[in-house]
């Protein structure tokens, strides 16, 4: 070994070193889990019939019921749901104090709902639709936590979610975040109460209808270009429908809502998969709040989806 | 649809119940024609007339309700048979196919199909005025949308 190339190598080996670790830090700052402070959120009293418009609009039981029995009140999870990347296992949402969210703080739940957050301060992954909640009204949320713990408290913790190496390190998951998140505040205000713009936000957050409606990237993002545009079923086989104009044009405000309330199409068909669930949910809300779903997915300007064929 | 119209696709429906239940053989192409024909029949009788009805959006007609009823009832008692083993994993055509949910779980598919020829036949000649149309036929409705979530796949 010669002299000059003595004196470089611990220069090199310290520059990768500091590299090293300026990258782990990096990631290490831009993964790190984000939380709501618990003395953001002032004392109020909550509302618990908000609470279940809003458990309703947000489709919580469609995902978070007991599979295998009728009530959707009962919120033990258990269900898999299938995706591209893995299986994931819905957790128990009941008031439970040791499987379910019984012990949790109101602002462990806020934390949930709007980052994606769990109390031990680990990310949820994205099928947990918290790109969509996560601009839910932090009173709406308060209340739905009040209404989730008038439930009956189910024992019992579904599996681990089944999911290949790197996507199991949760932290990982930051990474998502950083990328597809966009962080705009809660709604509030004359968000919820003017008429048309509370269709946008049962529609777009509560209602996460776009979840499912859009087609996908390969980090399972939706496709903001196609949003609403349809795409491939996640679940498996079979597509989801084009819900903007170019898909339901020749749908009246009046089919729609009467579709959100039934499940009939204009056509004279009923509604199946997934969206069955999801009737079961918009049937419970008011027919005002119906309506205005309907004028604002009226208002969505036609776009094309994904080409069509059998998956 | 007039009357005769329903009860013709009433008669129709009974028979391709009769048929179908007659060779068990049938080509794998033929039953699922069949059953596309029903489901389409069903659709009429469900929201050409009741829905409609219900809806306000076409008057009240005894008759046409009953016969729908009785359409919907033979149609129910005719289900069973259109899903053989056989046409599992068929190619999937046209707007919407049978998952192959129903033959993992033949078991489940056949208490659906059951509880719906139940529901059917506990309103048929029950419903008599606007009123308990309006109540029943959510009822009736859920019926179909029983079976389509879990056993059917829309493919586009």
């Amino acid at each position: 070994m010669s002299g000059g190339s003595g004196r470089r190598r611990p220069r090199l080996l310290l520059g990768a070193i500091v590299a090293v670790a300026a990258a782990g830090f990096a990631y290490w700052l831009v993964t790190m889990p984000e939380v709501v402070a618990a003395d953001t959120l002032a004392s109020r009293s909550p509302d618990l019939a908000n609470g279940e418009t809003v458990f309703n609009a947000s489709g919580c039981a469609s995902c978070h019921a007991t599979p295998g029995q009728k009530d959707r009140l009962v919120l033990g999870g258990g269900l898999a749901l299938a995706s591209p990347f893995g299986t994931f296992h819905v957790p128990n949402i009941s008031p439970d104090p040791n499987d379910g969210i019984g012990r949790w703080s109101e602002a462990d739940f806020v934390t949930a709902v709007l980052k994606g957050t769990s109390p031990d301060g680990s990310h949820y992954y994205p099928a947990f639709p918290y790109p969509s909640y996560q601009h839910s009204s932090v009173d709406d949320v308060r209340d739905l936590f009040a209404y989730l713990k008038t439930l009956k408290p189910v024992q019992g913790r579904a599996p681990d979610h089944a999911l290949p190496f790197p996507l199991d390190v949760r932290r990982n998951v930051g990474v998502w975040k950083a990328l597809f998140l966009n962080g705009d505040a809660p709604a509030s205000g004359k968000v919820l109460s003017d008429p048309i713009q509370r269709g946008a936000y049962l529609v777009n957050t509560l209602g996460h209808c776009a979840e499912c409606h859009s087609p996908r990237n390969l980090l399972g993002a939706i496709v903001e270009t196609q949003r609403f545009a349809g795409g491939p079923d996640p679940e498996g086989k079979g597509y989801v429908p084009n819900i903007t104009a170019r898909g339901i044009g020749d749908w009246s405000e009046d089919d729609l809502a009467y579709f959100l309330k039934t499940g009939e199409t204009p056509d004279g068909d009923t509604t199946g998969g997934a969206m069955a669930r999801v009737i079961r949910n918009t049937s419970l809300l008011t027919d005002q709040d119906r309506t205005a779903m309907a004028v604002y997915l009226k208002s969505l300007a036609p776009v094309e989806g994904p080409s069509r064929g059998h998956k | 649809m007039n009357r005769t119209g329903f009860f013709g696709v009433s008669l129709a429906t009974l028979a391709v119940g009769i048929v179908v239940s007659g060779f068990g053989a049938m080509a794998q192409e033929d039953v699922i024609a069949k059953r596309k024909d029903a489901m389409k029949a069903a659709g009429k009788s469900m929201f050409g007339t009741l829905s409609q009805m219900s809806r306000d959006r076409k008057p009240y007609d005894q008759a046409e309700v009953n016969a729908a009823l009785t359409q919907l009832d033979a149609f129910s008692k005719s289900l069973a048979p259109l899903y053989p083993e056989s046409t599992k994993g068929a190619p999937r055509h046209g707007d919407y196919s049978a998952s192959d949910k129903i033959w993992e779980d033949k078991a489940g598919f056949d208490a659906r199909i059951a509880e719906l020829a139940k529901e059917i036949a506990a309103h048929k000649d029950k419903i008599n005025s606007l009123d308990e149309l309006k109540a029943s036929f959510p009822t009736l409705s859920r019926g179909c949308s029983g079976c389509h979530e879990t056993f059917r796949i829309k493919n586009s």
